[in-house]
Parts: C-alpha cells; sequence; structure tokens
C-alpha cells in the first residue's frame, strides 16, 4: 500500500478502515480485502483511494458511502473517498486474513495465479472451474474433486 | 466415509440436537425427497427471477438503475447455477432433468414469477416487498438449516439478497417522496403485489410438516408471514401507501397488525403453474434455453478438445 504521509494520523485512518468490512463479505475488512490503496492525511482532511475489484462492481458505492460515514464518526470531518483507475485490483492484494476469513466465513477461495487454491472446506488443491462467472463478476463457479463442495473463486 | 443411521429415529434425533447432514452421508430417501424439492424449487426460482430482472435491464430509468438491475439478474442467475449444482448432488434427478421439468412446466417455482410486472413500479414493488419477503424465509432457514451444503450456500445469497433489499428500499424512497403520478403508480403496483407476496410463504404450515421436523424451516409459514406483515404493513402505511386489504388492522389489544382472511385459490393457481403469466414466463424461458444450445454445445465442444 502506499501511503502518502505515514504520520499517527495515517494509522489511527488505517485502524479506522480495517473495522470497515466490505458489503459482500460482513466479517472481513476492505482492508483485508486489498481495496486501500492510499490514505492522505492533509490539513486535517482525510482523502481515502481505493480500488474496485473490477469497475462494474455493484457494491461500489455503498463501499464508498460506508469508508465516508466510518471516518465522519471516528471524528474526521469531511472525510471523503474515491475510486482510483489504477492499479488493477488483483487477488495477490488480499492478506492472509481476508482470506482466511473469505474461506472460514464464505466457502470462497481465492485463485493466486495458474494453480488450483486449496478447497475452503477440505483444503485439498483440486478446485476445477464449472462457470468463469458466478453471482458477482469478480468471482467464478468451481467443484472441489475431493470433498465435492460447490464452490465460488474469486480470481 | 458418511455417516449412518441406524432408524429414522435415530436421524431424527441427530438433526434435531443440531446436526448438519451431508450430501455423502447415507440419509434416509424421505429427508433427500424433501429437501430436494425444497431447493429445486429454491434454484428454479432464482433463476425465473432472473430472467424476469433481466427483462428490465433495458427499460431500467438511467445508467445506475441499469447497472443495479444488470447485478441483480447476475446475482439470481449466478444463485441459481449453484443451486442446482446442490440440488443435483442430492442423486434424485440431474440438472438436465431439473430444467427439462422446468421449460415443458413440470416444474415449481414461486408464485411470485407467474404474475407480469406491468411498470417500472412493479418492479419496485417487487425488489421493495417481495425480496424483503424472500430473505425473511431464506434467514429462517439459514438460522437451523440442517442440510450442510444448502447451508453454506445460504449463507452468500443472504448477503446478496441483502443487496436487492437496499436497492428496493432507496427505489421505493424516490416513489414514495415523488410526483403524484409516482405516488398513484405506486400504489396500483403495491396492489397487484401485496397478496402474492403474502402467499408467497406458503400456506399454513400442517403440524407434521417435515421441513420443519428437519430443519430446514425454522418457522411456519404463517409466523413468517406475520413477521412480514407487521414490519412492512406499518412501513408502507408510514410512506401514505395503503396495502388492498379493507380488513387489515391493527388488534386493540396487542397492537399488532392483522390482516383480513387470505384467498389461497390464486396460489394454488401458480403452484400448477396456471398462473395469470405462467405461460408466458415458462414458454420464454423454454426459448431462450433454447436460443442458447449454440453457446452450450460450443462451450462443450472446446471442453472435450485436448489440450494444444
Amino acid at each position: 500500500m502506499h501511503v502518502i504521509e505515514t504520520s499517527i494520523a495515517t494509522a489511527s485512518v488505517l485502524d479506522v478502515l480495517a473495522r470497515v468490512d466490505d458489503p459482500e463479505y460482513p466479517g472481513v475488512s476492505i482492508v483485508d480485502l486489498g481495496l486501500v490503496e492510499s490514505v492522505d492525511v492533509a490539513g486535517g482532511r482525510v482523502t481515502v483511494g481505493l480500488i474496485p475489484t473490477f469497475l462494474g462492481c455493484p457494491a461500489l458505492a455503498i463501499i464508498r458511502a460506508d469508508v465516508e460515514r466510518a471516518l465522519v464518526d471516528a471524528g474526521w470531518p469531511g472525510a471523503s473517498a474515491e475510486f482510483l483507475h489504477s492499479p488493477v485490483w488483483t487477488p495477490e492484494r488480499i492478506t492472509d486474513a481476508g482470506r482466511a476469513a473469505l474461506g472460514d466465513g464464505f466457502t470462497v477461495a481465492v485463485q493466486l495465479g495458474e494453480r488450483s487454491p486449496p478447497c475452503p472446506r477440505c483444503g485439498v488443491a483440486a478446485v476445477r472451474t464449472t462457470a468463469l462467472f458466478g453471482s458477482m463478476r469478480c468471482r467464478s463457479v468451481a467443484r472441489c474433486d475431493a470433498c465435492g463442495e460447490p464452490l465460488e473463486v474469486i480470481r | 466415509m458418511g455417516r449412518s443411521w441406524g432408524s429414522m429415529g435415530d436421524f431424527d434425533e441427530f438433526v434435531a440436537g443440531g446436526g448438519i447432514v451431508e450430501p455423502v452421508d447415507d440419509l434416509p430417501h424421505e429427508y433427500r425427497d424433501a429437501v430436494f424439492r425444497f431447493i429445486e424449487l429454491h434454484a428454479n426460482s432464482e433463476l425465473m427471477g432472473g430472467l424476469t430482472e433481466r427483462d428490465w435491464i433495458p427499460r431500467a430509468p438511467g445508467l445506475r438503475r441499469k447497472m443495479a438491475v444488470l447485478a441483480k439478474t447476475q446475482d439470481e442467475i449466478g444463485h441459481a447455477h449453484l443451486l442446482y449444482m446442490v440440488a443435483a448432488d442430492m442423486g434424485v434427478k440431474s440438472r438436465s432433468e431439473m430444467l427439462e421439468d422446468l421449460f415443458a412446466g413440470r416444474g415449481r417455482f414461486h408464485n411470485v414469477f407467474h404474475y407480469q410486472a406491468v411498470t417500472w413500479a412493479d418492479q419496485v414493488a417487487i425488489a421493495y416487498l417481495v425480496d424483503a419477503g424472500a430473505l425473511i424465509s431464506q434467514q429462517a432457514v439459514f438460522k437451523q438449516c440442517s442440510y450442510g451444503p444448502y447451508r453454506r450456500i445460504l449463507k452468500r445469497i443472504i448477503v446478496e439478497e441483502g443487496f436487492h433489499m437496499r436497492h428496493g428500499e432507496e427505489m421505493l424512497l424516490i416513489f414514495a417522496e415523488g410526483t403524484d403520478i409516482q405516488r398513484t403508480m405506486f400504489q396500483a403496483a403495491l396492489d397487484r403485489w401485496w397478496w402474492p407476496t403474502l402467499h408467497m410463504f406458503g400456506p399454513p404450515s400442517k403440524p407434521d410438516d417435515v421441513l420443519l421436523r428437519w430443519r430446514i424451516k425454522s418457522e411456519t409459514n404463517d409466523a413468517l408471514r406475520d413477521k412480514f406483515v407487521q414490519k412492512y404493513a406499518t412501513l408502507l402505511m408510514g410512506y401514505g401507501f395503503v396495502p388492498p386489504d379493507p380488513d387489515l388492522h391493527r388488534d386493540a389489544e396487542t397492537g399488532r397488525w392483522v390482516t383480513g382472511e387470505i384467498d389461497w385459490e390464486p396460489l394454488k393457481a401458480t403452484l400448477a403453474n396456471l398462473g395469470p403469466d405462467s405461460a408466458r414466463r415458462i414458454g420464454g424461458a423454454a426459448e431462450h434455453w433454447n436460443d442458447t444450445r449454440w453457446v452450450r454445445e460450443a462451450l462443450e465442444t472446446v471442453a472435450e478438445r485436448p489440450a494444444a
């Protein structure tokens, strides 16, 4: 993450953001999903740069509003969040904690590179894609060939 | 690998004690059949709902709404896809058998998709009322659900349905705070959708309903319907809209809403695929399935070709 001003203020903003959940995955924060790209604290005004998992994501307006509300509530009046056009989000940006929470909480696997991700249910890396798009355009539908579980994979 | 139970009594006891069962277990065929029928109905309803939603992408007012309707369509089709996988895994019918039954008019799907959405306000009423009702039902299933794969998928479905509800609330506010024409339009849509939404929870549950016994449902149909009425009668009246039920009133003692008598005939007609719009809906879905056959065939050809 590119942090423009490293200071106590930035750290406390990140603290607030770590408690903002992604609306798709209650319990998984936008920081763990790698959506936070920059935090700028200039003259007491906070600007957060976010990147979308994909541009047409229907949750963008909600995420932005949730971030702004959380920061205002935490004592940063006039805080704003914006979606940046670069860099492009990739699943590598999801933290280990985020991957674990997606697997345990939502049976969602995360695809890194070409190899099969471990199945969130049985742990075996035998996840086979059955459809490129699931209910979200950032997720495919798959099946674990080891335990048989129907899964979704973030890719 | 899977577990087995000596008798139905043992199985009942396991499930009643909070046990979660998996497809590899040696499940009693009565359980398999009942849970399969329930998930098949859910899968069919997501598919039919998605197709209905899709019709409104070009007609939705403005780019933001089009995006929301597009995302909602994607959600419903994605849910159907997963649910058909879970249903097929129960070994009662294959996915293609379920789809063939649906398109031949032998399948079942929720009553609300047997009616026509006449105006955009109908879509708003559907998003505001039907999606909220569906969410209440699904949350009740998720709370107790004894069938593992369904339970895990419901968790994601419920979060996404929550989005649809937010979308519905946002659109309702536009109509509620809108012009006289908008308010009249929404009231007309409410007149069309109120009773079908109450029907959607199903007829009063029988005391020996196996879905309650096996913890697929956690509450009776009447209890869920009542939950919906208590919340939405108040909200709608608050916005100045009136449900089309002259007998709807608050009980003097409890303060709770009491509806007039519910006519179950329209629900029975939809369950027999003889609702007002059933033939057109089913025919349209079948036509869509046939029109896209070439895509499935092309994908199968690619899948069968050895990798270069």
